[in-house]
């Protein structure tokens, strides 16, 4: 009786590999199966994420200062320890809530992109609100601040955003990786890489890394709505590197299936932001394919 | 419009089609228990006070409080199925199954009415509590003893001994928390959608809870709800296909997919211009089947434009230079030679004599990097390479210079 019903769920001899689409059921118990409680929670901190990262020899965007409690802001001045342009991030933070951008300084005063100024007790005040878990949910009461050199895109992708930093998300079971996109800012997601917030999603294709498909908000494009750039066919810079990172930072913070958040930096080329231990399924509608059929050709038996 | 579900539905893969008639077959029997459930419901209307003193969940459906108990786990059976087969989203994994209880203590229509109120005045505070920048805990207090105020003037306007439990207040305090957090996150119309779930949800577990079926289940014996629910659960619990919502989600790639199929076999079946009817057809192809060519000889000279991979190795030649040459004066000068006479070369195609040539490039210094202060950071993550830190970014240039084995 068991087998009847098992093969009715589908969850009999070849019924769970059939099917290219991976849905959410499928991805909650590959992220069960192989991602440990100790790498999800080191994933979801970005501080203990980065030294993992770091510790395998695998370039992350730089470090200013790690501020973990509340002697360490007393001690910290910005007008002393802040470079010209930096960004400071709560490290349990989700979906980018608490970070604060500055582009440039003049005297002891920075400016944000949209050219507000932070004054130096602006500064204090919001690490101070980082430190005291105010952007962490409602389960952490201290957090770490992070504060790290600002991030300024390879002029190859600054040229087709308006605004803000464009982001690679790349999805890998283990060693290899399956699936990529590119978020894309708009003037319309206020300079956000955020797909809620109507940027642009591309997808790439992993052998040549070039961009196949953009959508926005389920709408497919060709060009950029605001540069007006052509975005099919655009080849990312340094394709291979951004593949080999991506590969090798799941093992390093642990887990199994991840997604990798990758930018481009001007100097340094591709650098690992963050590691996400539940990445979306999202990517499937934006690329267009299924990632299931993709996992299924690593061998994978979904049991 | 019968024909054309026919039609896409014979086009589904099996992926699609499982999880749509187990979507149905969830569907279904929610519906038939629903509908039990409100058969069984004696009046809708009445308050709880009109039953002088009998429990509401006793008086309206006969199901007696002690085994109010009983039904949780069905509750919890019908959140699971909601979630994991058809793919409701509702806040928090069991709010729903609790406002269906405050539902059955309060009542069918009541309770529904308390809620929104409830709700709708939390709604209504909460920005101006914010602005007070309480602790989680605090606002929590405060929309607690909102929501008490509301439920006393309810009382007052409507029945004298609206008969309130502690319980359902929390759950309110805690239904409007979920939708403020929600709403900043996402905005306010998944939030309302989010909303809407919840509440149909609760509705339809109320339902379920006071069925025939629930109430008969219970009624034979105490352990037989929790038993099978349990058992229930763990075996559909392991559901790993698409969710019912998931099927309309990827829909785009299944008809973007046929969409383009079906231009690509236009395109191969249209007839040339000027044509209008292809009088080939139904005759048998009498076309000749060209024969397999002999195979060309191997050729003697290889074209580089051809195989550009394949180019043969070229001996560089070396040519002396004279002694007045720039180049040399430079070297012995000890200053660095110019860098226009040397090519990038980046991969093997580059190798070839037609190939565009790059002319190495410095990237331009962009001042002198922030050192990290430590005094104050006291970062173990900063701490092991902030001893040698170069002033200045070691210069970056694309091209190397190779004068030596050791060099490679």
């Amino acid at each position: 009786m068991f087998g009847l019903l098992n093969r009715w769920l589908g969850l009999g001899e070849g019924g769970l590999i059939e099917g290219e689409i991976l849905g959410i059921n499928m991805r909650n118990a590959l992220i069960q199966k192989y991602n440990p409680r100790h790498a999800i929670e080191r994933a979801r901190d970005k501080v203990a994420a980065k030294r993992a990262l770091e510790a395998a020899g695998i370039s992350c965007t730089g470090t200013v200062a790690v501020l973990e409690d509340h002697q360490q802001v007393a001690d910290f001045k910005p007008s002393r320890d802040m470079p010209d342009a930096w960004a400071i991030k709560p490290a349990r933070g989700s979906q980018g809530d608490g970070i604060l951008l500055a582009v440039r300084r003049e005297g002891n005063t920075w400016y944000k992109g949209s050219g507000a100024a932070l004054p130096e007790d602006m500064v204090m005040h919001h690490i101070q609100k980082v430190v005291d878990g105010g952007f962490s949910g409602d389960s952490a009461a201290e957090d770490a601040a992070l504060i790290e050199p600002l991030i300024i895109a390879d002029p190859a992708l600054s040229r087709i955003v308006p605004e803000g930093l464009p982001d690679l998300r790349v999805i890998s079971l283990h060693y290899t990786p399956l699936m990529a996109m590119v978020r894309l800012p708009t003037i319309e997601s206020d300079g956000k890489a955020n797909l809620h917030q109507r940027a642009i999603g591309a997808g790439i294709d992993m052998e040549t890394g070039c961009i196949t498909r953009a959508v926005v908000k389920g709408t497919p494009i060709t060009h950029h709505p605001d540069t007006g750039v052509n975005l099919i066919g655009f080849e990312i810079p340094g394709w291979k590197r951004v593949l080999e990172l991506a590969s090798r930072c799941g093992p390093a913070v642990g887990l199994g299936y991840c997604g990798a958040d990758i930018v481009l930096d001007v100097n340094d080329g591709p650098l690992v932001i963050e590691v996400n231990a539940h990445p979306g399924i999202e990517i499937q509608n934006i690329c267009q394919a299924g990632l299931k059929s993709r996992i299924a050709a690593t061998g994978e038996d979904f049991r | 419009m019968i024909a054309r579900v026919g039609q896409i539905w014979a086009n589904t893969t099996p992926q699609v089609r499982r999880p749509f008639y187990i979507g149905l077959a969830v569907a279904a029997v929610l519906a038939v228990l629903v509908g039990l459930g409100v058969a069984n419901t004696e009046t809708f209307l009445a308050l709880p006070s009109s039953f002088d003193g009998v429990a509401s969940s006793q008086a309206i459906w006969g199901l007696k409080p002690s085994n109010m108990l009983m039904v949780l786990p069905l509750g919890s059976f019908l959140v699971v199925l909601a979630r994991s087969f058809i793919g409701l989203k509702a806040f928090g994994l069991f709010t729903p199954m609790l406002i269906a209880l405050a539902f059955l203590q309060i009542g069918p229509v009541m309770g529904p009415v308390v809620l929104c109120s409830s709700v709708l005045v939390g709604m209504i505070v909460t920005p101006t509590l914010l602005k007070l920048r309480m602790t989680r805990v605090g606002f929590l207090g405060v929309l607690i003893s909102l929501i008490v105020l509301v439920l006393v003037g309810l009382q007052m306007v409507l029945d004298t001994q609206l008969q309130v439990d502690a319980f359902p207040v929390i759950v309110c305090a805690l239904c409007v928390e979920r939708w403020w957090k929600q709403w900043g996150k996402d905005g306010a119309k998944p939030a309302a959608k989010m909303a809407l779930n919840t509440f149909v949800l609760a509705l339809m577990i109320e339902f379920v809870m006071v069925s025939d079926f629930a109430l008969s289940l219970i009624e034979w014996s105490p352990l037989l709800m929790p038993a099978t629910t349990a058992i229930a659960i763990a075996i559909l619990g392991r559901y790993r296909g698409l969710r019912l919502s998931e099927i309309g989600r990827f829909a785009p790639i299944w008809l973007e997919r046929r969409r383009r199929a079906k231009a690509a076999a236009a395109e191969a079946a249209a007839l040339p211009e000027g044509i209008e009817e292809d009088r080939r057809q139904g005759l048998p192809d009498t076309r000749r089947v060209p024969e397999p060519e002999p195979e060309p000889e191997p050729e003697t000279v290889a074209e580089p434009e051809r195989q550009p991979e394949r180019v043969a190795y070229r001996k560089p030649q070396l040519t002396a230079l004279h002694r007045s040459h720039g180049m040399v004066l430079a070297a012995l000068g000890g200053r660095a030679p110019p860098l226009e006479g040397m090519w990038v070369i980046g991969s093997p195609s580059e190798l070839r004599p037609d190939a565009r040539r790059r002319v190495p490039q410095t990237v331009p210094d962009i001042g002198p990097r922030p050192r990290p202060r430590l005094v104050a950071s006291g970062g173990r993550a900063v701490a092991e390479w902030a001893e040698e830190w170069p002033e200045q970014r070691p210069p970056i240039h694309n091209a190397w210079v190779i004068r030596r084995v050791e060099d490679v």
